[in-house]
């Protein structure tokens, strides 16, 4: 049988090529192909992990420390799920999408193949150079299908985000090649046993700016100025694979390293330092998202909130005992993993109501309740996760988040992750409300192909059935 | 005398980088920035890393200085900046020009203070730093025998860690892919611009080109061959072969376009597609890019004839993507 691990990066390049090669705007269907093969080999290799634990694979035959080493673990295995279950579905939608809307179709496919390529090959790598390449080619891929739909808007917000995201690994680089100064090796698995509390000055460095770089990739609160415009001015299809998946790559890297490499330079300041800037987020991103008048910057803004979450269980997984410690963990995948399902969804929604009505004024939604009944149906449904309401993957998420805060005696997050619920449901409703308003005098609704609407359907469905099968996840999550 | 020669390389290296930074005209601070690159391969050169000087020459003063100069001929009016450091709104952006803001003092202010805090930071700990306990060149020049080239670089490029290669020409392809949406992309129509054969200050005799883009072509070849044994690769013959077709597109003997035919598009993924192709193909009877033995050399070279060919199309790319508008 195939072997699923070099496979999941191979086909996307591959797929990503051809398309290139074939055309501007060409190659939809193959990426569809393409991506339902991930999907079982992805479905494949979670299977092998569950089954056998963990496993490394040495490209080239040469091994750690001349070669390099790729890994996969239950996390790598559940992110790398959650990558190829979101671009199916959303590859589905964005050929309806880009067959009714041709800016910025030209360089879709190639560039949304090296997202995923780039996204898997980060997933699986096990070597800190190695994934200094990935995170290159994911910033890149990000920043070409922002700028891809062109106008001088989007041109702007993908130039922030270009300089941002270089900031980001630039500062990452550095911190490999003081880690490679000191130790002679960047792979992770020779590095962890050699670091200890008793590292040089050049580790603690290389830790921090490493931390700061992928922080910045992550929009991380205050590093989130980029996002909003980026992610809320590019093509739905667009906007809905970065929300839902290239921030969550840079955060799975912060993880990884939180817990693998720099655990024993963990300390608690830091870990609380984290999480009150993930706490400032919350507040700051929702709020800032109940002010929004245009759809997608009110769903941009959403995600800045959501990230906010991510970043809790920091300080709920440091030195809180192995209890706490594991739910915390739990936690933040599961909110990882609903915020990715919820957000492709709302984004997708958010795209098929801006085709239909040919505006994303807030105020001037009125009527999208009887003229698209499945779209606001599947909007709402991601918002039913985004606010942690049951039986969602997100209530799954901020449940487990908040046990954890209560088994080690930290309510103060627990008070902000209410909050973050409650206004999470007052932007959500403010959407809802204006959409039950009749319709607009004037207003002509363009009717949309059934394609666009039922991908975003199934991915919200996904967000909100995440939570009945929440038992699985977490099984896979701690197998190896 | 060798160190007086590094402490003037070092002298010269941080006046052109403050140079270029802080002077208000931007040409000059391209030119400056060129000549930082120059000096940069010298310090590679020095540092007897002859790869990295030879690639730092081509890509970072040569291809980058070319691009930088082009884009500065693309932008339209004032080319100066109101002051050095972060430039205020008058190049990056349209938006208002009016005189440099208090943020702008107190963001430059800021920047200063972080970067001398990180260059103390950095330079403290590199004279901290232990002595590593891995040795990766022992581990290199340990493996050689097997690795079916005999330049060490190449074979840690080619073979003991291919695959970064691999997912670097995706890189390089990417910057490409971005270019090429965004200069494809753009809404017919705008105001062209002076078109370059009518700029006197890049006009380079025809005849000149003629001579010397077949002459690019013969070194391209020799450097891909060099690198199996000595410094030279891929990477360096792409540069060469993408100045070659700038040099063409200055002269205007090479035509600029930002939607390539498909042609163009085959050789720009060919590279990639050879390389994907090589690696799909071992896993046959081994693991990803686990190239047999006898075969080493042979695909290591056939991978890198291909990458040559996309890789310079690809630099190339960079530049003449852009040309195109202004032709128009």
């Amino acid at each position: 049988m195939l072997d699923p691990l070099p496979w999941l990066i191979l086909l996307p390049l591959f797929w990503a090529t051809l398309a290139f090669v074939r055309g501007p705007g060409r190659g939809g269907r193959l990426a569809v192909a393409g991506l339902l093969l991930q999907l079982a080999l992805a479905g494949g290799l979670a299977r092998q992990v569950a089954g056998e634990g963990e496993r490394v694979y040495a490209v080239g035959g040469w091994g750690a420390p001349l070669g390099i080493d790729l890994a996969v673990d239950g996390l790598s295995a559940v992110m790398l799920l959650l990558a190829q279950a979101v671009a199916l579905p959303l590859a589905v939608y964005a050929r309806a999408y880009y067959a009714a809307h041709e800016e910025g179709a030209r360089y879709f496919w190639p560039l949304a193949g090296a997202l995923l390529a780039a996204m898997n090959a980060l997933f699986l790598a096990a070597d800190v150079f190695n994934l200094y390449v990935t995170l290159e080619l994911l910033g890149l891929a990000a920043v070409g299908l922002v700028a891809a739909s062109g106008g001088a808007g989007p041109v702007t917000a993908a130039l922030r985000y270009l300089m941002a995201t270089l900031l980001g690994s630039g500062a990452y680089l550095l911190g490999v090649a003081l880690l490679y100064g000191a130790y002679g090796s960047v792979s992770l698995s020779i590095l962890a046993p050699l670091l200890g509390a008793d590292a040089p000055l050049a580790v603690f460095l290389a830790a921090a700016l490493m931390l700061l770089g992928l922080m910045l990739k992550t929009a991380l609160f205050p590093f989130h100025f980029w996002l909003p415009p980026a992610h809320g001015g590019a093509p739905a299809p667009v906007s809905a694979l970065l929300s839902a998946l290239v921030v969550k790559a840079s955060f799975y890297l912060i993880l990884r390293l939180w817990l693998d490499l720099f655990a024993p330079l963990a300390t608690v300041a830091a870990a609380q330092l984290l999480g009150l800037l993930g706490a400032a987020a919350i507040l700051w991103g929702s709020l800032m998202a109940l002010a929004q008048t245009r759809l997608k910057m009110l769903v941009a803004y959403s995600t800045v909130a959501q990230i906010g979450y991510l970043f809790l269980l920091f300080p709920l997984a440091t030195d809180t005992g192995s209890v706490a410690s594991a739910s915390a963990i739990q936690g933040g995948v599961m909110q990882a993993l609903s915020h990715g399902l919820a957000k492709a969804a709302m984004f997708a929604a958010a795209g098929t109501v801006i085709l239909s009505l040919g505006r994303d004024d807030i105020a001037r939604l009125g009527g999208v309740s009887s003229r698209l009944p499945l779209t606001l149906f599947t909007f709402a449904l991601a918002g039913v996760t985004l606010m942690g309401l049951p039986p969602s993957g997100g209530f799954t998420a901020k449940w487990l988040l908040m046990s954890s805060a209560m088994h080690s005696g930290q309510w103060g997050w627990v008070v902000v992750m209410i909050l973050g619920g409650l206004l999470a449901a007052a932007y959500v409703f403010k959407v809802l409300r204006q959409a039950f308003l009749p319709v607009e005098a004037g207003t002509q609704f363009k009717p949309v192909p059934r394609l666009l609407e039922w991908p975003a359907f199934l991915l919200a469905l996904a967000s909100l059935l995440l939570g009945l099968r929440a038992g699985e996840v977490l099984g896979l999550l701690g197998a190896g | 005398m060798n160190l007086a020669f590094d402490l003037l390389l070092i002298a010269a290296l941080l006046w052109s980088a403050g140079r270029a930074l802080t002077t208000p005209d931007l040409f000059r601070a391209v030119v400056l920035f060129i000549v930082f690159g120059l000096l940069m391969a010298l310090a590679w050169a020095r540092l007897d890393a002859p790869d990295i000087a030879l690639a730092e020459a081509a890509i970072g003063a040569g291809l980058t200085g070319a691009l930088l100069l082009d884009a500065l001929g693309h932008l339209r009016g004032p080319v100066r900046r109101k002051s050095g450091l972060i430039a205020p709104s008058t190049v990056m952006s349209s938006e208002g020009a009016g005189p440099p803001a208090f943020p702008t003092y107190f963001l430059n202010g800021l920047a200063i203070v972080l970067a001398v805090a990180l260059g103390l930071a950095l330079a403290g700990a590199l004279l901290l730093l232990p002595e590593p306990a891995i040795s990766l060149p022992r581990e290199v020049a340990a493996a050689m025998d097997a690795s079916g080239v005999a330049h060490p670089v190449t074979a840690v490029l080619l073979n003991f860690r291919g695959y970064d290669t691999l997912l670097e020409v995706a890189v390089l392809w990417l910057a490409l892919l971005g270019v090429l949406a965004v200069a494809g992309g753009r809404a017919p129509g705008r105001a062209p611009v002076t078109p370059r054969s009518a700029r006197a200050s890049l006009k380079v005799p025809r005849l000149l080109a003629r001579v010397l883009a077949p002459l690019a072509l013969l070194v391209a070849g020799y450097l891909l061959w060099a690198g199996a044994h000595q410094p030279g690769g891929a990477f360096q013959a792409g540069a060469v072969l993408a100045a070659a077709a700038v040099l063409l597109n200055l002269a205007g003997l090479l035509p600029g376009g930002a939607t390539p035919r498909w042609v163009l598009r085959a050789g720009l993924g060919f590279g990639l597609l050879v390389f994907l192709a090589v690696a799909a193909a071992v896993m046959g009877q081994g693991v990803l890019l686990q190239y047999p033995p006898a075969w080493a050399g042979a695909l290591i070279m056939l991978i890198e004839t291909g990458l040559t060919l996309s890789i310079g199309l690809t630099l190339a790319g960079l530049f003449l993507a852009l040309s195109g508008a202004s032709r128009q």
